[in-house]
């Protein structure tokens, strides 16, 4: 219940935006968690008529196969936050650690992680991701570590640079003097001042992740099993002439604006937290 | 550096550059100026590209858009038009000695490409080559032939190890390539100059682009045959048929049955229901899977696939739902007769409880553009309690992974099921005719009856006793289901008869852009 509170309090010092947003990431969970629940259909049977438009039956219309638009689409937010959440948390915790090591250790161990660093920030991502997930071969836990492969970067360079600065503080170097331990000021002085960086960076990591996931499965590369929101565009977007069809009108925007309003809310709320957390300084 | 002289540094670079498109631009519309149709109907005709190799009889993807762009340019003895075959390079040919030899009469006025004059000792030099070094696409096989023999300068008597029916129309279609530029070259598959897409036909390569899957032909000015109507064929890259269609980028294009109704009854455009010749089929894995050597078990997976269904959602209608006896409704060997298999779940389960199989599982290999085929199928077969992993690849890993014989189930779609019947030893007794494993399916199938069938039939020359025969095998293989066709597409094709009207569909194929008579004048 503490917990509880205490998160309605933080919340509460959030714009309209943030509230909004922080609204929909939360409403978009319940509907992962509770996608079997939420949903009338299975999301990989067919329960109508091939392309019904939305009406009673089916919310959301229906695609080529007859499967529930709205099914697919509540399935696939499990599919969608796994990805963003798991990279999210891989690449933060993950490059956390690497920046951690190259700040505090310093010397060559830090060169060489910087260097490897600057390799992977000049290689485009893009063009590399869709390599790895072809070469890798579809499946939800390749496409997590073929993206969490270029996110971690980002959070180990803050946080190196966090672990520099922080290190020559007075009372880092007191503390040290008076025998704290690497794990003790880990967890007593440093650990605190990171995490709310990473927390920010790892927002914006996941809400990159989900698109990033939407793109491969729109490309034909993501799990052809999982009932990804990148993998109804990307079969909506096969069916030939889509767009001199009624259809694409719900089996088409759906997802996408589902895709795009998860997005959009990941970024405000990320914004959100910066902002907080600059206040707060 | 200054405001004022970024600024003017930044005008520069616009000035270079909008000089630079103006001047492309206008060189472009010089070439096109000087351009003379001459006698040519139509100047340019622009289809949907894409890369399917270079178009050489050894260089070319093994796939339909590869092997007709390479016809172009390579003539054959005979042609396919829509009725039959019909004299080409050989301007009469005789079958005799009860289809064992054939003799060709060559026309004497032909010229390769680079000028060279095209002899008979090509034609025996096509054969002898062509069969040391099978091509991509060849009807042949060393084993068919036996010599290749020059009565006169032109005459070629080839003699055939034994008589068959379809040889004529095999030999007829064997690619003619030209002995001063091949008869050098030791590692056919490994020639790409420009001399390896010399040929005698209506059009010469003038341009290709691998990585835009970009092609242009030009009409060949000394071509031997009938007037070419088309000077340019261009194959250009396209991402949204319909869209380039209408906006004039490409000429011809298949449309779904959706949009049927943008065009039907607007008089600028055609549409033609192409004939249903090109179809799917889901082959099994009778070597490695040992389930899958049970009868009943195969039997209950084709009672367990609504074929109607995959027909609906799938092609949108546009089909005709697979005969278990393989050849095609629309086959001239067709047999109506055979074993019929509506879908009945019951039945499958039924089939699977006698075989004592409760719980199956497969894995299902299809190519990318066939998963949604694939998910259907996964549905259709659950009902019955088998249960499907789709495993899904890119067309070349998957083509690839079924000539390897690495798979339990596979989809695979492709046309010329409207050929001469032999295909059906490839598929169900190639390992026991030719002893090499069939790279087409039904790995693990022999059957002795059906075997000596098939070889009575590719020697039968009297229609209605090969027909018989055909009937028995189409019979036999319906009720051993060595693999499943799905479906036949019969897709429409839609086009401007304005611009260009000159369409047709050889006898046995279902591709109007495929035909090389659809570039030709016709009398």
């Amino acid at each position: 219940m503490n917990i509880f509170l205490k998160f309605i309090r933080y919340i509460s010092a959030f714009s309209l935006m943030g509230k909004i947003s922080t609204f929909i990431i939360i409403f978009m969970i319940i509907i992962a968690v509770f996608a079997p629940l939420v949903s009338p259909y299975p999301p990989d049977k067919s329960s109508g008529p091939a392309l019904s438009p939305p009406g009673s039956k089916h919310i959301m219309g229906t695609d080529d196969l007859g499967y529930d638009i709205w099914s697919q689409i509540a399935h696939g937010a499990r599919v969608s936050l796994i990805i963003g959440i798991g990279t999210a948390l891989l690449a933060s915790f993950g490059g956390g650690i690497v920046g951690i090591i190259a700040g505090y250790k310093g010397g060559l161990l830090d060169k060489t992680i910087m260097r490897i660093i600057d390799i992977m920030i000049v290689l485009p991502d893009l063009p590399l991701i869709i390599i790895l997930a072809a070469f890798l071969g579809p499946s939800l836990v390749n496409i997590i570590f073929v993206l969490t492969i270029f996110s971690w970067i980002r959070p180990a360079r803050i946080v190196r640079s966090q672990i520099l600065m922080l290190k020559e503080m007075d009372y880092i170097n007191s503390a040290k003097t008076y025998g704290a331990g690497v794990m003790y000021l880990l967890k007593k002085h440093f650990l605190p001042e990171i995490f709310p960086i990473i927390a920010v960076n790892m927002i914006r990591l996941s809400s990159r992740a989900i698109v990033s996931e939407a793109g491969l499965s729109f490309l034909g590369l993501g799990d052809p099993a999982s009932k990804s929101w990148g993998r109804i565009i990307h079969y909506a977007t096969n069916f030939r002439g889509i767009y001199y069809t009624p259809f694409w009108k719900w089996w088409l925007l759906y997802p996408w604006l589902t895709l795009i309003i998860l997005v959009l809310a990941l970024a405000f709320l990320s914004q959100e937290l910066e902002k907080v957390y600059s206040l707060r300084k | 550096m200054s405001k004022r002289s970024l600024l003017s540094l930044f005008l520069l670079i616009i000035f270079v550059f909008v000089t630079m498109v103006v001047d492309v631009d206008l060189i472009g519309q010089n070439v096109f100026a000087a351009e003379n149709t001459g006698d040519y109907a139509v100047n340019t005709i622009r289809l949907s590209g894409g890369d399917y190799g270079y178009p050489s009889p050894y260089a070319h993807y093994p796939r339909g858009p590869g092997g007709y762009k390479r016809n172009l340019i390579f003539d054959s003895l005979l042609e396919k038009s829509e009725d039959g075959l019909i004299p080409w390079l050989a301007r009469d040919y005789q079958v005799i000695n009860g289809g064992k030899d054939y003799l060709f009469t060559l026309r004497d006025d032909v010229v390769w490409h680079d000028g060279e004059p095209f002899t008979a000792e090509d034609v025996k030099f096509s054969f002898e080559y062509g069969l040391e070094h099978p091509l991509v696409w060849s009807d042949l096989s060393k084993d068919d032939i036996e010599s290749v023999a020059i009565i006169n300068d032109n005459q070629v008597l080839i003699t055939a190890v034994s008589a068959n029916c379809s040889l004529l129309s095999n030999i007829g279609n064997q690619r003619i390539i030209p002995e001063h530029i091949w008869k050098d070259v030791d590692v056919p598959k490994e020639y790409n100059e420009p001399a390896a897409v010399v040929g005698t036909g209506p059009y010469i390569l003038t341009d290709y682009n691998k990585e835009h899957g970009t092609y242009r032909f030009d009409a060949f000015e000394d071509f031997w045959g009938p007037q070419q109507n088309i000077k340019t064929i261009l194959f250009v890259p396209v991402s949204e048929a319909i869209l380039a269609f209408e906006k004039g980028e490409i000429d011809l294009t298949d449309v779904s049955p959706d949009l049927l109704g943008r065009y039907e009854s607007n008089p600028a455009y055609k549409i033609v229901q192409q004939p249903a010749l090109w179809g799917y089929r889901l082959i099994i894995n009778m070597k490695d899977v040992d389930v899958l050597k049970d009868k009943n078990v195969r039997q209950a997976l084709v009672y367990a696939i609504d074929q109607q269904e995959l027909i609906e959602k799938i092609e949108r209608g546009a089909a005709v739902a697979g005969s278990a006896g393989i050849l095609p409704p629309d086959h001239v060997y067709y047999n109506p007769d055979v074993k019929n298999y509506q879908y009945n779940p019951d039945k499958a389960r039924e089939l699977l409880q006698e075989s004592g199989y409760t719980s199956l599982s497969f894995e299902l290999k299809v190519p990318t553009q066939s998963v949604r085929m694939a998910e259907l199928i996964k549905e259709q077969f659950a009902r019955v309690g088998i249960e499907i992993t789709i495993i899904s690849a890119d067309t070349k890993t998957h083509d690839s992974r079924i000539n390897k014989n690495e798979y339990e189930l596979a989809i695979t779609g492709h046309g010329g099921w409207g050929g001469e019947p032999d295909y059906l030893i490839d598929r169900f007794a190639g390992e026991e005719l030719t002893g090499t494993p069939s790279a087409l399916g039904a790995v693990g199938y022999n059957n002795e009856q059906l075997n000596s069938l098939l070889i009575q039939q590719k020697e039968e020359f009297n229609s209605e006793n090969r027909r018989k025969l055909l009937y028995q095998v189409q019979t036999i293989l319906a009720e051993d289901v060595p693999e499943i066709p799905l479906y036949y597409t019969s897709g429409y094709s839609v086009y401007r008869p304005e611009k260009y009207d000159g369409w047709m569909f050889m006898y046995d194929h279902h591709s109007l852009s495929h035909s090389k008579l659809s570039y030709l004048e016709r009398k």
